[in-house]
């Protein structure tokens, strides 16, 4: 507590001098809390609505499902930048980038998540050295092929072991085929520099990984949210009649699950379950919704915004979500 | 933003989904019973690291300091670690809402406006296992739906069986009772419904009982159909701990 001494005089330059600047953003929150607070009441009759309930419930239940994932995610990416030594990463991962892409990509396959831990630990990857190309294949398989998410699938599709091995085939080949692309095609400015600093060393280890952990976790969940908006609002909102009905349109069937994919916004978990209730689209179709999901859907695009910027998001999620359904139907066309 | 606020922010979620996993059921209006555990684990890292950069923030490192006096207007991306985005005044909202809101499960306005198509299994051409003794056999709804609809033996013809669910009205008159399935989290509720008859409907959303006889008639075999009970009896029952199957 001797700091507290030497420290006091500099801070209430910050905290008790409120005219040199804006109002703080202590003060905001607090006073935020306490409109809320008294608001209350108004906010629960106004949410009476079974429409705007059903929204607020799954509004809460995306975010919270997509917390513990997102806290592993940020936890090894605060390691990974806090701990891993740049030097074993080079030598861990081949040089050349043609090699080191199909290697992430079955690397991927050991971190037992969903999508929204993917996310930082691919920034966390790059920030120590990690081609970015590689680092990208990572991010696209490693929600997808996970045993976790294959056993799932072996689950919801019984008796269809070729389902689980065209879902790995698919994904890790769409992994892959971007992960080249980027090699080949993608330039670093749309990539936004991280913002890491050089690896501390000694004591300042545990301060850098906690305000690595604070400050990556706060910008990815805060892009959680916007993906948990815009997921819940589409959720509540688009007719599943109308999906249906497109099912019997041939040609179209693929496109559509895969769409719906990128709407929806489930869980690369839980996505295998819900692809073996959409009985009524053809196989292929229904693989491409579990390949397409775990790579390209409304809440990750946000997530991806938030880490890697818009410039890279947008061009990144197209590429991928056409690689992901040309494999797709690839892949139902030979194994299903 | 300003690193206790940052702190703040990581207790308040650690807090609100604590409240929801540890303190309360609640959560298994929101998500799959097996999340329960990480939730907690989840919940309590964020607490334990919130009250760590809070007290970090207020001890005010040498480090740290020097960056609360860069970057005060740090624009989106310039900032350094210790700046909080400000994307993450958005963690107000869940946080608000499961505070001060705390949204009920899925209902009867989910059930009636989604499409209730019951899958044929894909083992449905191997044939289905016998069904367990009892009587009433207490089923979930959902194992009610797929073998009305799918199991060429009929092993429901005559039994009495007794299901859980809600009161959903049809529109046109009528109710059903009604179950939300969910594999990983609300977002992905599936609805499985069995028409009642012969039962005054109970008030939209309130959780039944149902003992009855499943009603064939020769509609089944398609998708879209939905299976028809005969009720004997309706008991108005709470709503369970987990309201989905």
């Amino acid at each position: 507590m001797t700091d507290q001494s030497t420290i006091a005089p500099d801070r209430p330059s910050d905290v008790a001098a409120p005219s040199k600047r804006r109002i703080g953003s202590l003060e905001l929150l607090v006073g935020g809390m306490l409109v809320l607070l008294a608001g209350q009441y108004w906010l629960g009759d106004w949410l009476d609505t079974p429409g705007l309930q059903a929204w607020a419930t799954v509004f809460v239940a995306i975010c919270v499902q997509a917390l513990p994932f997102l806290v592993l995610g940020t936890l090894l990416s605060a390691a990974i930048t806090a701990l891993v030594p740049t030097a074993f990463l080079e030598r861990a991962l081949p040089k050349r980038a043609a090699l080191a892409v199909p290697v992430a990509g079955l690397t991927g396959a050991v971190l037992p998540g969903c999508e929204c831990a993917s996310v930082p630990v691919a920034d966390g990857l790059i920030s120590r050295g990690v081609a970015p190309a590689a680092a990208l294949a990572f991010l696209l398989s490693a929600p997808a092929i996970n045993p976790v998410v294959l056993t799932a699938t072996a689950v919801a599709f019984p008796g269809r072991p070729e389902m689980v091995l065209a879902r790995f085939a698919a994904s890790l080949a769409t992994a892959v085929v971007v992960g080249w692309l980027w090699a080949r095609f993608g330039r670093p400015e749309w990539l936004r520099p991280s913002v890491r600093r050089a690896q501390p060393t000694g004591a300042g280890r545990w301060t850098a990984f906690r305000a690595a952990f604070a400050h990556e976790f706060l910008h990815a969940s805060g892009f959680l949210v916007v993906g948990g908006i815009t997921a819940a609002t589409l959720n509540v909102v688009v007719p599943r009649q109308f999906l249906s009905g497109l099912a019997q349109l041939p040609g179209v069937s693929v496109l559509v699950l895969a769409l719906l994919a990128v709407v929806l916004a489930v869980c690369s978990e839980a996505d295998a379950f819900v692809a073996a209730s959409l009985s009524a689209f053809p196989l292929a179709a229904r693989l491409a919704f579990m390949v397409v999901g775990p790579m390209v859907d409304v809440k990750l695009v946000a997530m991806q915004t938030g880490t890697f910027g818009w410039s890279f998001a947008w061009r990144f999620s197209a590429t991928t979500f056409t690689v992901a359904v040309a494999a797709s139907a690839l892949a139902g066309w030979w194994l299903l | 933003m300003k690193r206790e606020v940052q702190a703040i922010l990581l207790v308040l979620l650690g807090a609100a989904i604590l409240r929801i996993s540890l303190f309360s059921d609640t959560y298994l209006r929101y998500v799959r019973e097996a999340l329960g555990p990480y939730l907690i684990a989840a919940g309590l890292v964020l607490v334990a690291l919130g009250a760590l950069s809070a007290v970090a923030a207020l001890r005010g490192s040498h480090d740290e300091d020097q960056d609360d006096h860069q970057g005060h207007e740090g624009h989106g991306h310039g900032e350094g670690h210790s700046h909080g985005p400000r994307i993450a005044w958005l963690l107000i909202l869940p946080v608000a809402t499961i505070f001060l809101v705390s949204p009920p499960a899925l209902g009867s306005y989910t059930a009636q406006h989604a499409a209730s198509a019951v899958a044929k299994p894909d083992t449905a051409a191997r044939g289905f296992p016998a069904l367990p003794a009892g009587d009433p056999l207490a089923m979930p709804l959902a194992e009610f739906d797929v073998r009305a609809l799918w199991d060429t033996a009929r092993p429901l013809a005559g039994r009495r069986v007794k299901l859980l669910g809600f009161a959903t009205p049809k529109s046109g008159g009528g109710w059903y009772v009604t179950r939300l399935v969910i594999s990983c989290c609300a977002a992905d509720a599936m609805t499985y419904k069995a028409e009642i008859r012969g039962a005054a409907a109970p008030p939209a959303g309130s959780w039944v009982e149902v003992t009855g006889v499943w009603q064939p008639d020769g509609q089944s075999t398609q998708p879209d159909a939905v299976p028809a009970l005969t009720a004997a009896q309706v008991v108005p029952v709470p709503q369970p701990r987990d309201p989905y199957e």
